[in-house]
């Protein structure tokens, strides 16, 4: 048994090297790390925001540190099923004070380490201690120390929505977690929070966020908006639900992202299951996101609500095979709309062919010297009425699914989190 | 013909006068291997004669110019030949060419120009500061295109307070920011001597980046290939070998 409160010491100054590891390793199976989105201009102190997001190194898993991403306590009175800061959970606890926060941000970010802070928190004593607790050390960081970079700040479900009014003017991107696709799961697993504590703050923060800008407001008010996150194969819902979920949250309460993460179990319960969920369904979620967000593609186009996305084709192509009548469009006449839901066209390459156009018919030579990749795209293209595919729609899946590797099934979710603007345009679907 | 040149803006505009009308022109900066039987040329950099061909060049495309800066701080070898290729055949449409893709010399150049935009993004991540006894930062990079200065702006905006050196030691040069202004100069070897606490501050940073990492979920490719391991040199991350086993 470990002493729970072994760690717990304000010294002021320097965290130590232990408590960071505690109240770090507690915090990184949060996906979002994304630094985007906020144009916070520089007042005079450290830092400002990048618009287009920025990732300052790459961890052996292949995601981006963008944030420092930490706790300011792991020592928590909820007890959800999933989480390995549960109550009931056997392991180290540790709390870092305001000025530990504050100091670790400034010298991180003065070393160019990092973009800002992704501050979070269990429900350490109460919720509202926990939110007054990040409360204080956001505003804090900007009053005192003079910080302008990125502040993501996690909201503590069930605490007094004031403190999360006064917590948004000084953060740019809040988030509550949906944490589950289902308010039953959600009953089952995190028996302390519900459906409604998580989305009645995002949608007064919403409300807020919209009045403050009507009214053109000085200062800041989630600049970067709100996003949340779900745990993907910890209960049992398929993509279709979570997707009209995901698409419902954009369109009603004007969240600028949904995280998926794919369940890791780090505990066990008899409720949860003992594997982790494939990586590739976290892929494909994070593929039909970014039609939903990017390709003006709606929910139920994807699949049906009760239907799982393909794991062995893109969400894309799969919409393109059942609907082959569509198809093959010809680049040289094709509207962006219908460029962009061609398979293996992505934006970047949707524009290119926009572009060069104007100036001459394209030829297939073409299309491959602008780098537009064609494995899966010549299927349902013509360049100047040339076809070079394969027209038998099963064919065509065959080939498609041979077509990808398991190397490229990771890509995008991590382009998810880089979410550079730049490297986005990249993400080829 | 090979036409030779050192580099610079100057130069090039007078080689592209030059070379024009020369359908064989091969231009390099670079001590290439000279193929027997082609004759070479060393262009001299004549301000007065570049000056015009800017002229005429901007009197087609008035951004031509930021294109021809990206090209040449390009690493690659083959931006010369991309470079002369893109302004050839701005020479002959005398209009902008640059969203052509088909165009072969565009997409040469296009990629060029790519490259060394892409390479400052990432360097706004990857720039590794120290923290000198006076308080001012120091950052030694070894970039594949020279972009040194191109970092002035970014960091100047966000850390206004503090003189900081980017120094590329590869080209020897640094990029300066004294607190006030912003320069170039010329540095071979750079001492800094290190504030108290910047070990302690880096030993934090190293502590932080394996505590982040889910080892269960290793992708090694991944990683490399959004962080070459050129890059590694200068960031403490990734003098990992004490770490990794505890
Ligand atoms: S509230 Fe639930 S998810 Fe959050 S730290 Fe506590 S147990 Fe974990």
């Amino acid at each position: 048994m470990f002493d729970k409160h072994a760690f717990v010491c304000y010294n002021g100054g320097m965290i130590s090297e232990e408590r960071l590891r505690i109240l770090t390793e507690s915090a990184k199976y949060d996906v979002s790390c994304s630094s985007s989105g906020s144009a916070r201009k520089n007042a005079g102190g450290m830092g400002n925001g990048y618009v287009a997001g920025c990732c300052h190194s790459f961890t052996p898993d292949g995601r981006c540190i963008s944030l420092l991403k930490i706790l300011m306590s792991n020592d928590c009175a909820f007890d959800c099923k999933y989480c390995m800061s549960r109550r009931s959970s056997d392991v180290p606890r540790a709390s870092a004070s305001p000025e530990e926060i504050c100091e670790l941000v400034i010298d991180f970010y003065k070393r160019n380490y990092i973009e800002g802070l992704f501050l979070s928190s269990a429900v350490h004593v109460s919720p509202n201690h926990t939110m007054e607790q990040l409360l204080l050390t956001v505003k804090k960081l900007r009053t005192e120390y003079g910080f302008h970079g990125y502040i993501h700040l996690k909201g503590i479900p069930k605490a007094d929505p004031m403190l999360a009014f006064e917590a948004a003017k000084y953060a740019d991107r809040m988030s509550y977690n949906i944490e589950l696709p289902s308010e039953r799961s959600l009953k089952l697993l995190a028996p302390q929070k519900s459906r409604e504590s998580l989305l009645a703050p995002m949608r007064a923060l919403s409300e807020r966020r919209t009045a403050f800008k009507e009214e053109k407001r000085r200062g800041y008010f989630l600049p970067a908006g709100q996003t949340t996150q779900m745990i993907v194969g910890a209960s049992p819902e398929p993509d279709g639900q979570i997707l009209r979920l995901s698409q419902a949250l954009y369109r009603a309460n004007g969240l600028k992202r949904v995280y998926f993460s794919s369940y890791i179990p780090v505990v066990r319960d008899s409720l949860l299951p003992d594997r982790p969920a494939a990586a590739i369904r976290e892929h494909r979620l994070y593929q039909a996101d970014w039609l939903l967000r990017f390709y003006g593609f709606s929910a139920e186009e994807i699949a049906a609500e009760s239907e799982n996305l393909s794991l062995d084709v893109d969400p894309k192509c799969a919409w393109a095979l059942k609907n082959m009548h569509l198809f093959p469009v010809e680049v040289n006449r094709a509207p962006l709309e219908v460029l962009l839901r061609v398979p293996g066209i992505g934006a970047q390459s949707a524009y290119k062919i926009m572009q060069a156009r104007r100036y001459t018919q394209l030829t297939f030579a073409d299309l491959k010297r602008m780098r537009v990749v064609l494995k899966r795209a010549r299927h349902f293209i013509t360049a100047g009425g040339k076809f070079y595919g394969e027209k038998r729609e099963q064919m065509v899946r065959g080939l498609l699914a041979a077509g990808e590797n398991s190397a490229n099934a990771v890509q995008l979710s991590m382009f998810s989190e880089m979410e550079a603007a730049r490297s986005a345009l990249t993400g080829q679907l | 013909m090979i036409y030779f040149y050192d580099g610079t803006e100057c130069a090039f505009l007078c080689a592209l006068a030059l070379a024009f009308c020369d359908g064989d022109a091969i231009l390099t900066s670079r001590d290439a291997q000279l193929s027997l039987g082609q004759q070479s040329t060393f262009v001299r950099a004549d301000p007065e004669r570049a000056e015009r061909v800017r002229k005429r060049l901007l009197s087609f495309d008035k951004n031509c110019m930021r294109d021809l800066s990206a090209l040449l701080r390009c690493g690659d070898a083959c931006r010369d030949a991309a470079a002369l290729g893109y302004f050839k055949l701005l020479a002959e449409r005398r209009e902008p060419v640059r969203d052509m893709l088909a165009e072969p010399a565009v997409a040469a150049a296009t990629e060029c120009i790519r490259r060394v935009n892409y390479e400052v993004h990432r360097f706004h991540g990857f720039v590794r500061f120290l923290e000198s006894e006076s308080g001012a930062l120091y950052a030694p990079i070894s970039p594949d295109n020279d972009i040194c200065d191109l970092l002035l702006p970014h960091f100047k905006a966000r850390l206004p307070q503090f003189p900081f050196v980017i120094h590329d030691v590869k080209r020897k040069k640094a990029a300066v920011y004294d607190g006030e202004h912003t320069f170039l100069a010329p540095l071979e070897r750079a001492e800094v001597a290190l504030s108290a606490d910047e070990t302690a501050w880096q030993a934090l940073w190293k502590r932080y980046y394996a505590s982040v990492n889910i080892p269960a979920r290793e992708r090694l490719k991944q990683m490399r290939g959004y962080m070459p391991v050129r890059y590694w040199k200068f960031m403490p991350e990734k003098q990992l070998a004490s770490l990794r086993q505890s």
